[in-house]
């Protein structure tokens, strides 16, 4: 790192916001003003995007995440009460090792995925401030095989969410 | 840009041009902060006279000006005068905090609204996806408040308010989809500037129906009001706010009342266009004013939708037909009957 240059003022004003509210986010005793923590910090990563040149990035991030995650958190903390979160699960039968093996799988197989693909990917990045119909452009042209990998990560996530939600009755 | 004073005779011409400067008019005066005042005290003395009317009652009256039209000044000094209740164990600072957050985010989005072809602060090239970004920060703020009261009416109110406009949200976006797909731009500026020889309201019919009514349900507006349902929740997420609590809180929900207007001018009613005669900014004004008529005189003539009623709406009705009129625009402007992204 050249210290000699002074840093960008945005930058270390951005970080600090960030950084400082994810450690908030952590460490409130109120569960609330934790998940208000975690919005200030989505908005400061919504802050980097927009002076990195990616406005439509930083305006989604703030959709996405603050207008909708964080309320499904703030739904969820104040719906469920705190012994239903904090019981113990000791259901241990076959399935945690099946879970295991397909994880492994799953992440073998996007290993795989990726080591093929890479050398094809395009080494330059693409040109800063794109409009936005070429924002699709390139991500489906240049980059199709990050996103299928990014589809199959979410999905697997969305899988996993159905299983430990499940309740046996 | 002005050169910063070196001499104290240089303080006045350099305070002139400050003034006088584009940016510091559009910021301050119009369409900043003096306008937005000016026409959200308006609008509440609008809103009580014409459903005095709609009654057959008389309204504001009293407190000068014609029709009693300095109403909202007595207004608003009566409520800074009250005590400022404070609920028995609220969350004080998300009390007091949430109002005012309210407030900027209901002014924020103005900043990418264009009242004329130069009448815009940012012109900034994601402005409807700014919109959709700062609108969506409004039902998570209005669950934390309910919340902070400490009190089971605001919670039910934040509660219904959360489920209502998140599933609106989604309609009301997808109607808007079909206008960027005719503007072929997410710029607000470029979306009125298309609609130079026809509005969107002629090919996007549905969608406008649509967002108008998604409009409503995000407003909280009749017959759409079950998060401030008045005889049984007592005004729902803000029963406990009092004062000038209850004031910055009224002036949110006006600001977003035009916001959303003037969002519906900007992405249907083709935003500033008009016959010449008139200036720019007054076309939009008074469109602007006649979408919040519409949106205001509901609340004098239905009752309210009940709860899996407006579920149903949204989830089976809204959401169809949007979708049918992205259908519909995608056909126009592929077979090139309408100029739009050149698909």
């Amino acid at each position: 790192m050249d210290l000699s240059v002074p840093p960008d003022i945005t930058f270390v004003v951005l970080t600090t916001i960030t950084l400082l509210a994810a450690i908030m986010a952590l460490q409130a005793k109120e569960l609330i003003y934790g998940a208000i923590s975690l919005g200030i910090s989505f908005i400061g990563i919504a802050g980097f995007f927009v002076s990195l040149d990616a406005p439509y990035l930083g305006m989604l991030q703030i959709a996405v995440y603050v207008g909708a995650v964080v309320v499904l958190i703030l739904f969820t903390i104040m719906l469920v009460r705190r012994e239903e979160v904090d019981k113990d699960e000791t259901g241990e039968t076959g399935e945690s090792a099946a879970g295991l093996w397909l994880a492994g799988l799953l992440a073998v197989s996007i290993a795989g995925i990726a080591a093929l693909a890479g050398p094809n990917l395009p080494t330059t990045p693409p040109e800063a401030n794109l409009p936005i119909s070429q924002l699709g452009a390139v991500l489906a042209g240049a980059y199709p095989v990050p996103l299928i990998i990014l589809a199959l990560l979410l999905s697997a996530a969305l899988l996993g969410a159905l299983v430990l939600a499940k309740v046996d009755r | 840009m002005v050169n910063l004073p070196t001499t104290p005779t240089d303080i006045i011409p350099f305070i002139i041009a400050i003034v006088t400067s584009h940016t510091f008019i559009t910021l301050v005066i119009f369409p900043g902060f003096i306008h937005l005042t000016i026409v959200v005290m308006f609008l509440t003395w609008y809103e009580r006279k014409l459903l005095a009317r709609i009654q057959l009652r008389i309204g504001p009256l009293y407190a000068g000006g014609p029709g009693g039209i300095l109403q909202p000044i007595a207004d608003g000094v009566k409520l800074i005068f009250k005590e400022i209740m404070i609920p028995y164990k609220a969350e004080k600072p998300l009390f007091l905090g949430i109002p005012l957050a309210l407030v900027f985010l209901g002014a924020l989005p103005f900043a990418v609204i264009p009242f004329g072809q130069h009448w815009v602060i940012a012109d900034l090239d994601v402005g409807l996806v700014f919109i959709f970004a700062v609108a969506s920060l409004f039902p998570s703020m209005i669950l934390i408040f309910a919340w902070a009261s400490n009190s089971k009416y605001p919670f039910l109110g934040g509660l219904r308010s959360l489920f209502q406009q998140v599933a609106y949200e989604i309609p009301m976006w997808i109607s808007a989809l079909s206008v960027v797909m005719l503007a072929g731009s997410l710029n607000l500026v470029q979306i009125v500037d298309a609609q130079h020889k026809i509005w969107f309201i002629g090919p996007a019919f549905l969608s406008f129906i649509v967002f108008f009514i998604a409009t409503m349900a995000e407003l909280e507006r009749l017959p759409f009001d079950l998060p401030s349902a008045e005889p049984e929740l007592v005004a729902g997420w803000f029963t406990e706010s009092s004062g000038a609590v209850f004031m910055v809180i009224f002036l949110a929900l006006y600001m977003k009342l035009y916001l959303m207007s003037s969002l519906i001018t900007v992405l249907f009613l083709g935003g500033w266009w008009g016959p010449t005669f008139l200036p720019q900014p007054v076309w939009f004004i008074l469109k602007t004013l006649v979408v919040a008529t519409a949106i205001i005189i509901p609340r004098g003539v239905y009752a309210r939708l009940r709860v899996d009623l407006l579920i149903k709406v949204g989830w089976t009705r809204l959401l169809i037909i949007a979708l049918v009129n992205v259908f519909i625009t995608v056909v126009l402007v592929s077979t090139g009957m309408l100029p739009g992204l050149g698909l």
